[in-house]
């Protein structure tokens, strides 16, 4: 009887392994289709597609958009992100509990909502279609999480390391910088790096306020997609799918070395 | 308290009716007044939740108090930020720098305190070696035990040379013979610089052996505060007889013609008059067990009957039973002549002299 349970506990992961990954599994096979259509299997096998997506203008400019924007919006998340966290985990101050769930709001919105608030803010503002309005387009989106990964390893961190430094003669600053900073590096790098890939991943938000000017790599593939279906399509998913898991390795591989450095 | 001298010199740190709400129930430290003088040892002695961290946290700045001062050489501190108080705090937790190895961790304030590199060194060598971990400068915290960790925080603490010291259970991990050898240690310490030091104990054996003199704290409250053998043999209140050493509670009534003292129906040794609560006929006599003197039966005293007895090592405990049934404890030593007496369900008469004897209102 047991060893019944044990089996179908195995065949039941196997299944949920075999969903998730069999779908991509696909892809990247068909990804190397040298059939004009998507087929599987193919009929015979090519780089080809992956030519034709690296010499697309609009994949390439969109590809270098996303990627532009995602560094910033990374960047800029941290900077607003950490003195928000720090703010809420150790400062003491009226309406704390308050703000501290009113930032979680963007993530129980409906994004679409979100999406024609910010155009109606935007267009007023000429912010469609801009660098600085997809920044802080994404922003809305990134900032909830990345505030909220903070907190977490602020909280986990506790107080005390930092109370002794200031007894120790050091003002906040200097606490902040000197004993608070390197122990949160994992927390920095692993919400900059969330925060890059939602950027670089958001589509609902970007489809209100690109424009011919300006539009990002998912919003070109989400046009193509809309137009035709053949392997290129696959090529595009395969190349999200690889810059998404690159930054998850680096992440994975600069927080283990900043855990086993500063813990 | 009690014992101000008429000339004494003006305290080092003044605490008046400090005051700290947490929001529960009750607050964590209640309305505390003392005085320190300079260079002084104080123990902060009472049972756990006492609020001992909570007031070491209020002088450190950590916290601001509700309401009350702090203040020390006469200015008060407590708008004063925790950088600008030059104290050393040793934490219950200790609260290393985990990123930082133990050289860097001891040389941490002398840095901010902008010392050269080669004073630096030295002053942090020598920490160490108060605290016996010279050799272990290059490792990170988590790369040492408890106690290891706990005397990193000690060496830190001190090697500012800070106004005043604030020990909090510094010694609390250590097994029985470091831990010996580092309260000589910080005794030491504290004579030779003569800092100001409050020590945050629960341990009363480590209080009355270490401290100038100690305050005794309950719930927020301060019960008293006197030199070792103060608080040992004249108690202020049943807590502090109770929380200091052993004690025999024996509810009695007074007679205050006489005065006299009943408990049970059976006379106990007079009481000083001096000494007798401000009001009230029920009060509860303390007395230590090893006050208490046991003699054949009918030879005079309170009358009681053994229950039981048990050798723990160095002395003999006895258990007995009033005649009402209140129960109480004596402590002989083994070469005691009254040990033969001590045999269960033999009758017995108790003795004390009636210096050895608190009354309290009860
Ligand atoms: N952050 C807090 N929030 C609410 N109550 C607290 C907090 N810290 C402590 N208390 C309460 O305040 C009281 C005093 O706590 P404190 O830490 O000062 O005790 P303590 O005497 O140091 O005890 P211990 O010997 O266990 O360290 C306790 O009843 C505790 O529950
Ligand atoms: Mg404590």
């Amino acid at each position: 009887m047991a060893r019944l349970i044990s089996l179908l506990a195995r065949a039941y992961v196997m299944a949920v392994f075999a969903f998730i990954f069999i779908p991509l599994l696909i892809i990247v096979v068909i990804s190397f289709s040298a059939d004009s259509y998507l087929s599987f299997p193919p009929s015979d096998w090519s780089l080809k597609w992956y030519g034709e997506v690296l010499s697309n203008e609009g994949f390439m400019q969109g590809l270098k958009n996303s990627a532009i924007i995602a560094a910033i919006v990374a960047l800029l998340s941290l900077g607003f992100g950490l003195p928000a966290a720090y703010a809420l985990e150790r400062l003491d101050f009226p309406g704390r509990t308050l703000i501290r769930n009113l930032i979680l709001a963007p993530l129980i919105l409906p994004a679409m909502m979100l999406g024609l608030g910010i155009l109606m803010v935007f267009t007023p503002a000429g912010l469609v279609a801009t660098y600085p309005g997809l920044v802080l387009a994404h922003l809305v989106m990134t900032l909830p999480f990345s505030v909220r990964i903070l907190q977490t390893t602020l909280s986990n961190l506790g107080a005390d390391v930092e109370e002794a430094a200031m007894t120790l003669g050091a003002r906040p600053l200097q606490t902040f910088l000197r004993i608070t900073l390197p122990r949160l590096m994992p927390g920095v790098v692993a919400s900059s790096a969330i925060a890059a890939i939602l950027s670089f991943d958001e589509i609902v938000l970007s489809l209100f306020i690109v424009g011919p000017r300006l539009t990002t790599l998912p919003v070109a593939i989400y046009r193509y997609v809309d137009e035709r279906t053949d392997p290129m399509v696959a090529v595009l998913a395969v190349l999200l799918i690889a810059i998404s898991l690159a930054i998850v390795l680096v992440v994975e591989r600069s927080v283990g070395f900043a855990k086993a450095f500063g813990r | 308290m009690t014992d101000a001298q008429p000339s004494a010199p003006p305290p080092h740190i003044s605490i008046r009716a400090l005051t700290f709400d947490y929001g529960g129930k009750r607050p964590a430290v209640d309305a505390l007044s003392f005085d320190i003088a300079k260079g002084e040892f104080i123990g902060l002695l009472g049972p756990s939740g006492c609020g001992k961290s909570t007031t070491l946290r209020l002088f450190a700045g950590l916290m601001a108090p509700t309401s009350g001062q702090i203040s020390i050489g006469g200015q008060d501190i407590v708008s004063r930020p925790p950088w600008e108080r030059n104290l050393g705090l040793v934490f219950q937790s200790y609260a290393l720098f985990p990123h930082m190895t133990v050289t860097q961790n001891v040389a941490f304030g002398l840095k901010l305190r902008k010392i050269g590199k080669e004073e630096t060194a030295a002053r942090v060598a020598e920490a160490l070696r108060a605290v016996r971990l010279d050799g272990f400068g290059h490792r990170r915290p988590s790369e040492l035990s408890g106690g290891q960790q706990q005397r990193v925080a000690i060496a830190r603490a001190i090697v500012i040379e800070p106004e005043i010291l604030l020990l909090d259970e510094p010694l609390s991990n250590l097994d029985a013979r470091l831990r010996d050898e580092m309260r000589f240690e910080i005794r030491d310490i504290q004579n030779r610089t003569g800092i100001t030091t409050l020590f945050v104990t629960h341990d009363q054996q480590e209080a009355l052996t270490m401290c100038d003199r100690i305050a005794v704290m309950n719930a927020g409250r301060l019960e008293q505060i006197g030199t070792p053998t103060e608080v040992f043999d004249r108690a202020a209140t049943p807590f502090v007889a109770n929380f200091i050493g052993r004690a025999n509670t024996l509810r009695s009534t007074l007679d205050r013609n006489g005065p006299s003292l009943l408990c049970d129906g059976q006379p106990l040794p007079a009481p000083p008059a001096s000494e007798l609560p401000a009001s009230g006929s029920d009060v509860s006599v303390m007395v230590r067990p090893h006050a208490i003197r046991l003699r054949p039966a009918g030879s005079g005293g309170v009358a009681a009957t053994v229950a039981r007895r048990v050798f723990v090592g160095n002395m003999i405990e006895v258990e007995l039973t009033l005649t009402g049934g209140q129960t109480v404890a004596v402590e002989l030593q083994p070469n005691d002549p009254a040990v033969p007496l001590a045999i269960p369900g033999a009758a017995v008469d108790l003795d004390w002299s009636r210096d050895d004897m608190r009354i309290f209102a009860a």
